[in-house]
């Protein structure tokens, strides 16, 4: 059995009559990075806010190590770093300021932790510089480190590589994919570009209009867009009928009036369009398509895709 | 709290304004004492000491009572926006501290500014009543001079349920300020023609009537007139005071949690 550290029960939050987040339930693994993708105004934020308590759900739940939020808060939040939206510090400070003040209320007794936590991210410690005077890529940075530094056992990120350069992105990602795989952490992290998730995560939820429309791993992702046969027939019905009646085959989906996709088969694909052409059907289009994570998405997604 | 407190002052550090309400407090005791050095002034006294007490009571009455609920107004705007303009919020509330920790919290820190503005003033005035009079009764004075402090800081609470309320600019926040001491000083001038009860309902005037009374009560010198029967006990101040500044918590906090939340 899963053991999961998050997971929600329809969770939805509704702003007036706009819902923003719709009836979400995912499930994240112990140990496992589980990468939620969406577009921008997806609904990504709102439900990491929801998860942390930073914002009340409409309805639904919300369990993290099996225990609801409200009422567990001092028990459940030391034990969680985040990073939400914009890196939020003070600008009159500098980065080992702003991390001291948060280190003492949370009672950090570990003098090194900030020191680790900084160099972790690659910033100075003790720098003179003033969080105001920060890159973008700094202050992320800075971000990251303050998520990190009491050492917790969840991560919730919401686009942690927002804003960092090239070089920047791949040290972030290779610092989460460490945390996890070496320390053992439960690393949720949001992202709107899908190659990121693909490089990082074990699993995969995408999220669109508020909605969860897939929650898999990132295996069964990738086995799921692999190969397809689509066929454009004149009566997908009938082409249906065939294939069931004369090819014994079943694993296909009719889309539309004309359209059918059909899973990978070793029956030729001539064999079965010389059929559907014998009972009478047009055949405009026979062609093995190899889809990619992105066409899968797009599909998933209705066509809008995820940049 | 303890710790709350010390990151609240952590995070005005650099903070320039800080210093200058610190320079603020030296504002009035200069000028106040080049005052009653005029002939027309020295001419009142017959005595140096009594100088400096009416000198002492000058500034406690004009220099503190103008400028401290100033003073505590803006130093309110600077914390109470801080979160809000920083987005440090959220990264208090997953710790978890709660807004109500927050609050107490940067309100024992205003009362620490009325208590480090009264006391700096009081100094100021004793070191210029030395120089242009005979100096007495110090103890009761920088007594007096912190009681002024906290009394004034709750008495400016109900101001920063309106700058958190209306939490706009800090311009905003400053002209509110003004206009509440501008107000407050209207109000003193009425005394006579106020009835007793809006007289005590109004926080600086009745902590100017208290301070008043209170001077006259440990022998400073001066006389109360007509105003005798509006001057209230330092119990029915702080009882007063104290109602007013917890109603003001509550509200703030209210405003606060509606702000940071949804």
């Amino acid at each position: 059995m899963n053991e999961y550290v998050i997971e929600t029960d329809h969770l939805t939050k509704q702003y007036g009559a706009q819902k923003s987040v719709a009836e979400l339930s995912i499930h994240v693994q112990k140990g496992r990075i589980y990468g939620l993708l969406g577009r921008n105004g997806a609904g990504k934020t709102t439900t990491m806010k929801m998860l942390l308590g930073l914002t009340q759900p409409t309805s639904g739940e919300v369990a993290i190590w099996g225990k609801t939020l409200l009422g567990n808060e001092k028990k459940l939040l030391p034990r969680i770093g985040s990073l939400i939206e914009s890196p939020g510090f003070y600008p009159n400070l500098t980065g080992t300021e702003n991390l001291r003040i948060f280190a003492a209320l949370r009672g950090l007794k570990n003098r090194d932790a900030i020191r680790s936590a900084l160099d972790l991210v690659g910033l100075p410690y003790r720098d003179k510089k003033l969080f105001s005077q920060y890159s973008l890529g700094m202050k992320q940075r800075l971000a990251i480190a303050l998520a990190v530094m009491h050492d917790p056992e969840l991560l919730i990120l919401d686009e942690p590589i927002n804003g960092l350069d090239p070089i920047g992105i791949a040290e972030i990602r290779s610092f989460i994919r460490a945390l996890c795989h070496e320390r053992g952490k439960t690393i949720l992290i949001s992202s709107h570009i899908l190659s990121e998730v693909a490089l990082l995560a074990d699993d995969i939820g995408i999220i669109d209009h508020g909605v969860l429309l897939e929650e898999e791993s990132l295996a069964d992702l990738e086995a799921k867009s692999g190969k397809y046969i689509h066929f454009v027939v004149s009566d997908t019905g009938r082409a249906a009928e065939i294939l069931k009646g004369v090819f014994h085959e079943y694993q296909f989906t009719v889309q539309d009036s004309h359209d059918l996709r059909m899973d990978p088969t070793r029956i030729p694909v001539a064999k079965i369009v010389s059929a559907f052409v014998q009972q009478g059907l047009e055949v405009s289009e026979a062609a093995t398509v190899e889809e990619s994570l992105e066409d899968h998405f797009k599909r998933v997604t209705g066509g809008e895709g995820i940049a | 709290m303890l710790k709350l407190i010390f990151c609240e002052l952590t995070k005005l550090k650099r903070k320039r304004f800080i210093l200058f309400v610190i320079l603020s407090a030296f504002l009035f005791p200069p000028p106040l004492a080049l005052m009653m050095l005029t002939p027309r002034m020295m001419a009142r006294y017959n005595m140096k000491t009594e100088l400096f007490d009416d000198f002492f009571q000058f500034v406690l009455g004009y220099g503190v009572e103008l400028l401290l609920p100033c003073v505590i107004g803006v130093i309110a705007a600077m914390l109470f926006f801080m979160e809000r303009d920083n987005d440090t919020f959220k990264n208090l509330r997953i710790i978890p501290v709660t807004s109500t920790q927050m609050i107490l919290a940067k309100i024992m820190i205003l009362f620490l500014f009325g208590l480090i503005f009264c006391l700096s003033t009081a100094v100021v005035t004793i070191v210029c009543g030395s120089l242009i009079a005979e100096t007495g009764g110090l103890g009761y004075k920088l007594w007096m001079a912190a009681e002024m402090g906290i009394f004034v800081t709750a008495g400016t609470l109900p101001l920063v349920v309106l700058v958190v309320f209306f939490s706009r600019t800090y311009i905003f926040s400053v002209l509110l300020c003004i206009f509440y001491s501008v107000l407050s000083l209207t109000a003193e001038s009425c005394f006579e023609v106020l009835p007793k009860l809006v007289c005590w309902l109004m926080p600086i005037p009745l902590t100017n009537l208290w301070c008043a009374g209170d001077m006259v009560r440990h022998g400073v010198r001066g006389t109360l007139g007509g105003l005798q029967h509006l001057v209230p006990t330092t119990m029915q101040t702080a009882l007063i005071l104290g109602v007013m500044a917890i109603l003001s918590i509550l509200l703030i906090d209210r405003l606060y949690k509606k702000r940071g939340g949804d």
